[in-house]
């Protein structure tokens, strides 16, 4: 360990010594806003310190490699979470219970997802993995007297765990054939060998199940309608951004790495999940009445569209990989960020019904809503627009018809429940019942402002990308020098 | 006396990846079938224990420690996962005063 070491991995440390100061500061004096305000904090120092950093790959042996593909998901996490955090305020003042915890557990899921993104080795990747599940079993679970929220906990708490007992065989079939935890030393020996030994291919295949959950991809996608729908808003916006963009992350590192692109047979299983991915979560989100188990349908739709950008395998696929993280980070705060403005204190509003007449009675909050749900189906001028056409163009550029055929389908097939929605908003409704408590203006306002720098985001990312491609080629420059 | 290392070697290693694949698969059998969330978790750990087997003979086997440090992790880890699994579960307890879970089908479709 040298004292550089420390230097690079700042903004982790940042994040270790909050949840520590949080747990103290709770144990002298529970006050939401204090906490609130270290936490918010903590995440802004620590994208202060990663910005500090050059996009340069810096090994710390034998776990961690701090690259610009690192730095691009480190910063992409840390502001994630850093708007959770903003959306959190107002909805978890609403309601009594204890709510200082809930961020506590929201930075050391934070860290999880954060140590995943760098690791090279196995033990770093399961031990990032399981910081990020264990605080994320307790996140869902949190609002304890709601009984979805515990049947939502215990489903994935049994999933998640059961996942990685699958993921930790595969690697330790993995590691019995090439001897070696390490990425890189992984891909030296498979460098060596000119076929797949059978064992390993059957580690790999137990490693697809655990990292396949994670993503929440067909044939492993189960869980997350139902944790969706349980969860609290914020937590639900955190399950569908960073606890998935992490493990693509790592699964991206993991590939080029061990540049494990080359076999076909890997290659035939991800298409395949891809595809099913697509079409599933696009057909099951057809009839669904309810906003959050919608999204969670169609999260899985948009996992499988990245996944048409990964199996591209060069650096075009990467890098529209990673501009499609961005647009739909963005998006999915939106989208469940709307869901958690208009939470009152009984449930979360996510039947389609909450959002009838939504424009004639809050039209702020149903243009962000609008912005983002046509950004979901790809309308021009939003973001996910340009991230769709960047794995199209990643698709044509490899020649994978059939996939870039089904992402074509698929939009077609998105684009009908979204506009669905957007229709409930604008229809006139005739009764107008709010059963909100009215906050204060001030509380509301972290989430109204977040709210309204993610819509202004999704339009200028829209509009004008050339700034985020080429922030994105500058890191990614370091990376995957193999290509 | 033997060095433990000598000890695991005298056993051939497929017995080893019989066995542990074995124990794993009880496992997955039990998490599938039983209807306890407490049982379900103890099959959840048999599978981890099926793997600190399998990874402590490998590394025996390649006189590298790497495995057996992972173990370490692996039992820690697992510590953890069922601290704040049991907690899950004592909560639904007091909710539904079960811990089957077959009770809990509110979230479907």
């Amino acid at each position: 360990m040298r004292l550089s070491d420390l230097y690079f991995l700042m903004p982790l440390l940042i994040l270790v010594g909050a949840a520590t100061l949080n747990m103290l500061v709770v144990a002298v004096k529970r006050n939401h806003k204090v906490i609130f305000g270290i936490t918010i904090v903590a995440h802004l120092v620590a994208v202060f310190t990663l910005l500090q950093l050059n996009g340069s790959s810096y090994q710390i042996p034998p776990f961690f490699v701090m690259d610009g593909w690192g730095i691009f998901n480190l910063g992409l996490i840390l502001l994630t979470s850093l708007f959770v955090t903003l959306l959190s305020y107002a909805y978890f003042e609403q309601r009594e219970e204890r709510k200082e915890e809930y961020y506590l557990l929201l930075i050391l899921a934070t860290l999880g997802a954060c140590v995943l993104v760098i690791s090279q080795h196995f033990m770093a990747l399961f031990l990032g993995l399981e910081i990020l599940s264990v605080a994320l079993y307790s996140l869902i679970a949190y609002l304890r007297t709601r009984e979805r929220s515990d049947e939502a906990g215990i489903k994935y708490l049994i999933l998640a765990a059961l996942s990685s007992a699958f993921l930790l065989f595969g690697m330790a079939l993995v590691y019995a054939v090439t001897g070696t935890m390490s990425f890189p030393e992984i891909g030296v020996y498979l460098q060596s060998v000119s076929e797949l030994p059978l064992l390993l291919l059957t580690g790999f295949g137990l490693m697809i199940v655990g990292i396949g959950f994670k993503l929440g991809i067909v044939p492993f996608h189960m869980w997350a309608p139902d944790v969706y729908e349980g969860a609290p808003a914020p937590v639900t916006a955190f399950i569908a951004t960073v606890s998935k963009g992490g493990m693509m992350g790592l699964l991206i590192r993991f590939f080029s790495q061990a540049d494990a692109y080359r076999y076909a047979n890997l290659m035939l299983i991800f298409t395949i999940i891809a595809i099913a991915s697509m079409l599933a979560g696009n057909l099951l989100a057809l009839r669904q009445k309810n906003i959050k188990r919608l999204l969670a349908y169609s999260s899985i739709a948009h996992l499988g569209y990245i996944l048409v950008a990964f199996l591209a395998g060069n650096r075009l696929g990467v890098e529209a990989v990673s501009f499609y993280l961005v647009a739909y980070f963005i998006t999915s705060l939106g989208a469940f960020g709307v869901v958690a403005l208009l939470s009152d204190t009984e449930r979360d509003a996510d039947q389609l019904e909450d959002y009838r007449g939504l424009f004639w009675r809050r039209p702020a909050t149903a243009a962000v809503f609008t912005a983002m749900l046509l950004s979901l189906a790809g309308i021009p001028l939003t973001a996910g627009f340009v991230g769709k056409f960047y794995i199209l163009a990643s698709g044509v550029n490899t020649q994978q018809w059939l996939l870039v055929l089904m992402l074509v389908l698929n939009s077609v097939i998105g684009l009908y429940y979204y506009i669905k929605v957007i229709a409930a908003m604008f229809a006139q409704t005739k009764s107008v019942q709010e059963r909100r408590k009215v906050l204060h203006p001030a509380l509301s306002f972290a989430s109204g402002g977040a709210m309204a720098i993610l819509g202004l985001l999704l339009i200028w990312i829209g509009v004008y990308p050339t700034s985020l491609v080429q922030l994105i080629r500058g890191l990614l420059a370091t990376f995957m020098t193999t290509f | 006396m033997n060095e433990i290392p000598e000890v695991i070697r005298t056993i051939p290693l497929q017995y080893y990846l019989f066995f542990s694949s074995t124990l794993f698969v009880i496992g997955i059998i039990g998490v599938l079938t039983r209807r306890n969330a407490i049982i379900i978790f103890m099959c959840i750990e048999l599978m981890l224990n099926a793997v600190n087997l399998l990874l402590t003979a490998f590394s025996a086997y390649r006189s590298d420690a790497n495995g057996q440090v992972f173990v370490f992790f692996i039992m820690a880890v697992a510590a953890a996962e069922v601290c704040v699994g049991l907690a899950i579960i004592v909560m639904i307890y007091r909710n539904l005063r079960s811990t089957d879970i077959n009770i809990l089908s509110n979230l479907k479709w």
